[in-house]
């Protein structure tokens, strides 16, 4: 009947390498190119002497990496991301399975899946959005860093807060749906105060960056991050399902899907 | 075991997953190993070795979203 949390991990490590594969692939088809536009801006600006002109320049004029090794390096960065964050996912889920809202493993899965994303890919990525090369200026990097490591505990204290608040409401409101609107209000305001009392970034997007290339950029960064994020609460989701239906005993057949093998 | 029986209820009981110790020291693991890989800088590294991290790390970075350079 209960489920080992030896088990749960390792759908969760598996998971998690899929989810950084998935992010490994998204990088290469969607922001590599982005970060090819905003690498010929710095060339020009190496042309330019870049640091004269005021404007950030990125590494000297050998490079400690190479264009092809730092490609190959990103993508084994986001598997092992990835695998860490598929990690992470399994001990909170496990440690949550039981009051995870959501039909079996699987809407369970997703449901954590989608609150992650919400508390530490989305505000993050709202209140200092991700920058292409080019961009960001090295003076304030450590302030930068700060306020984003604030903010995405921020999201995370929300994502614990707000379930708090829908049991002690559980006791007090009758009315589901008049729950849930306090939840949702509760969340919302939460989140406004979060972006508006928290300050922003301190840079400026350079005049000679294109305002579409940073747009890119963010949507791109986006995508790389919502597609680790499906893909992990999807795998874990029917990885889960998958060892609950195939153990000897309680066999659980699931209407519409077709086991083979 | 009495003492968990009367705290969970008993339609949840069968969700329950035991969580051990160890797991949290791997989930603490697991953070540092992204603080590592996404943000290290110089403070746990020495600067060469720093640099060498961030610039292999460095599309991956850009793209995850932390503040970079």
């Amino acid at each position: 009947m209960a489920v080992g949390f030896g088990s749960v991990l390792r759908r969760g490590a598996l998971a998690g390498v899929l989810a950084g594969l998935a992010a490994a692939l998204t990088i290469w088809l969607v922001v590599e190119p982005v970060i090819r536009r905003a690498l010929v801006i710095e060339d020009l600006r190496g042309m330019h002497g870049g640091h004269a002109a005021g404007v950030p320049l990125h590494g000297g004029d050998e490079p400690l990496v190479s264009r092809s090794a730092q490609v190959v390096g990103g993508a084994v960065t986001s598997v092992v991301v990835g695998l860490a964050v598929g990690v992470i996912f399994a001990v909170v889920f496990a440690r949550l399975r039981d009051r995870l809202t959501g039909r079996g493993d699987l809407g369970r899965s997703l449901v954590l899946a989608t609150v992650g994303f919400g508390a530490v890919t989305l505000l993050p990525a709202v209140k200092i959005p991700a920058n292409p090369p080019a961009v960001g200026d090295p003076a304030t990097v450590g302030r930068r860093t700060t306020l984003y490591a604030v903010v995405l505990l921020l999201g995370v204290a929300i994502a614990v807060v707000v379930p708090m608040l829908d049991r002690w409401l559980a006791s007090r409101v009758p009315v589901p749906s008049t729950r849930w609107a306090i939840d949702v209000v509760a969340t919302v305001v939460l989140l406004v105060l979060v972006l508006t009392l928290l300050p922003g970034t301190p840079d400026q997007v350079p005049a000679d960056v294109p305002a579409d290339v940073v747009w890119d950029f963010r949507l791109a960064s986006l995508a790389q991050l919502g597609a680790m994020w499906l893909t992990l609460g999807l795998a874990f989701g029917l990885l889960m399902e998958r060892g609950e239906a195939v153990r000897p005993g309680r066999a659980r057949v699931d209407a519409g899907t077709t086991v083979s093998a | 075991m009495t003492t968990a029986a009367s705290v969970v209820p008993s339609t949840a009981s069968a969700a329950t997953v035991k969580v051990p110790v160890w797991a949290w020291l791997l989930l603490a693991v697991a953070v540092f190993t992204i603080y590592v890989l996404a943000q290290e800088n110089g403070a746990l590294l020495s600067a060469p070795a720093a640099e060498m991290l961030h610039e292999l790390t460095h599309d991956a970075r850009h793209a995850l979203g932390v503040p970079c350079h």
